[in-house]
């Protein structure tokens, strides 16, 4: 046998595209397409229960955040499978909880935050820690939501993006951790 | 003035261990001295096929994720509950005596921007520190004897100083200095009070006590009961 562990292939389809840095040890659930730069760090939960989840590149998911696909109670499966789209430099920080049906780019899930499923959340979002958004809405570009009370204001510009982080740790992860590797090619 | 009660825990169904409920009162006259603790813990028992035991008397479970766990230091009679997350892997992290750390805890390291790039900084978490359950702490330091609440985001690079107390459910914005003998809850985290001049014994005391009462089982009994048949396997 092998040293390298493999994902079951009846649980999960993981896409990883090259240069993504993907560890082995999240847990994963259904068709999950990674795209270029984007890091996840163990113990994410990415479950694509109801439709595959798309994530776009340059990306931040951080330990125990978790990113679901999953149909509401009570409705039922129509003929399309809903896909879940995030776009590229996100952050996700710990603990972030997303069933957003579709997120932009630039935005940015503090640690505890919780974004429930209808909402949707457009480019250079900020979510406070501990923060929830249950309601299905639209979130305006350049919004943060914040503090006990869930105040809304509006930045000037997005988030910076998390360039430097994201090269450090494609340094350093894949000394500590096993990593699912990009499928390669099959030629003709 | 504060009173440190301790709640019933029962690890047996995996409920909230060590989970005092710390109420504070204000009191008019300002007070602050006074502080009343009931004596003795109950009992916890954990099975000893689920925690690995160091030679310095750490107490690991094995539901932890301790990545990078060369790069972690316990210093000795810790106690690390089941599904906690230490990043060892992105910068050093050392975790002083008498330790708790409550399930679901994440320990991270936190990370500076430089001109040149982005680097980890090393995480040194004093002695008798008690972590609660479900916590962030993502700060540069925690001093000795402080008490974190459960399920509290300490931001980056946070400081917390000696004897402090961060409630249940604060959010401690980045960079943010926690002075000795404060109570900081809400969020964003506010100083809403303070902390007796006993709270450096009362800290060593409750996280002895939780180390003498984590008690090693070969099975876990069908229910805890209350400390007179503990079944010790030596």
């Amino acid at each position: 046998m092998s040293s390298t562990k493999q994902l079951d292939p009846a649980v999960c389809n993981v896409k990883v595209t090259s240069g993504a840095v993907v560890c082995f040890e999240a847990d994963y659930y259904g068709d999950i397409t990674i795209g270029a730069r984007t890091v996840i760090h163990p113990k994410a939960r990415i479950i694509a229960e109801a439709g595959p989840i798309i994530i776009g590149e340059s990306n931040l998911i951080e330990e125990q955040a978790q990113i679901i696909n999953r149909l509401p109670e009570g409705t039922e499966a129509g003929d399309q499978l809903p896909v879940m789209v995030i776009g590229n430099n996100n952050v996700f920080e710990v603990d972030s909880y997303c069933q957003a049906s579709k997120v932009g780019d630039n935005n940015v899930l503090e640690a505890k935050s919780h974004v429930g499923p209808g909402v949707e959340l457009t480019r250079g979002c900020v979510v406070g820690s501990l923060c929830s958004l249950v309601c299905p809405q639209v979130v305006q570009e350049n919004t943060v939501i914040y503090g006990d009370e869930l105040h809304h204001r509006t930045q000037s510009e997005k988030p910076a993006p998390q360039g430097l982080q994201l090269d450090f740790l494609t340094k350093i992860l894949p000394n500590y951790h096993y990593l699912i590797k990009p499928k390669k090619k099959v030629a003709a | 003035m504060v009173c440190l009660q301790s709640c019933h825990y029962d690890f047996v169904s995996q409920r909230q261990p060590f989970n005092p409920t710390i109420t504070i009162f204000h009191q008019l006259g300002g007070d602050s001295c006074l502080a009343q603790s009931k004596m003795e813990l109950e009992d916890s028992f954990y099975p000893k096929a689920q925690y690995i035991e160091t030679a310095t008397g750490n107490r690991v479970s094995r539901g932890s994720v301790l990545c990078g766990s060369q790069n972690i230091v316990l210093s000795g009679k810790v106690i690390v509950l089941s599904g906690v997350i230490i990043r060892g892997d992105l910068a050093n992290v050392r975790v002083g005596r008498h330790c708790v750390i409550s399930s679901k805890a994440v320990i991270r390291p936190p990370f500076k921007k430089f001109s040149k790039g982005v680097a980890f900084f090393p995480l040194h978490i004093g002695d008798q520190v008690f972590i609660g359950e479900g916590s962030i702490v993502n700060a540069a330091v925690v001093g000795s004897y402080v008490y974190i609440g459960k399920n509290c985001v300490i931001g980056r690079r946070c400081v917390l100083k000696d004897c402090c107390m961060i409630a249940d459910n604060t959010v401690l914005p980045p960079e943010t200095v926690v002075p000795p003998f404060a109570i900081y809850s809400g969020s964003p985290a506010r100083h809403t009070g303070d902390l007796p001049e006993a709270t450096q014994d009362l800290m060593t005391d409750y996280t002895k006590s939780c180390y003498h009462h984590f008690i090693r089982v070969k099975d876990m009994p069908p229910q805890a009961r209350e400390g007179t048949t503990k079944l010790i396997d030596i």
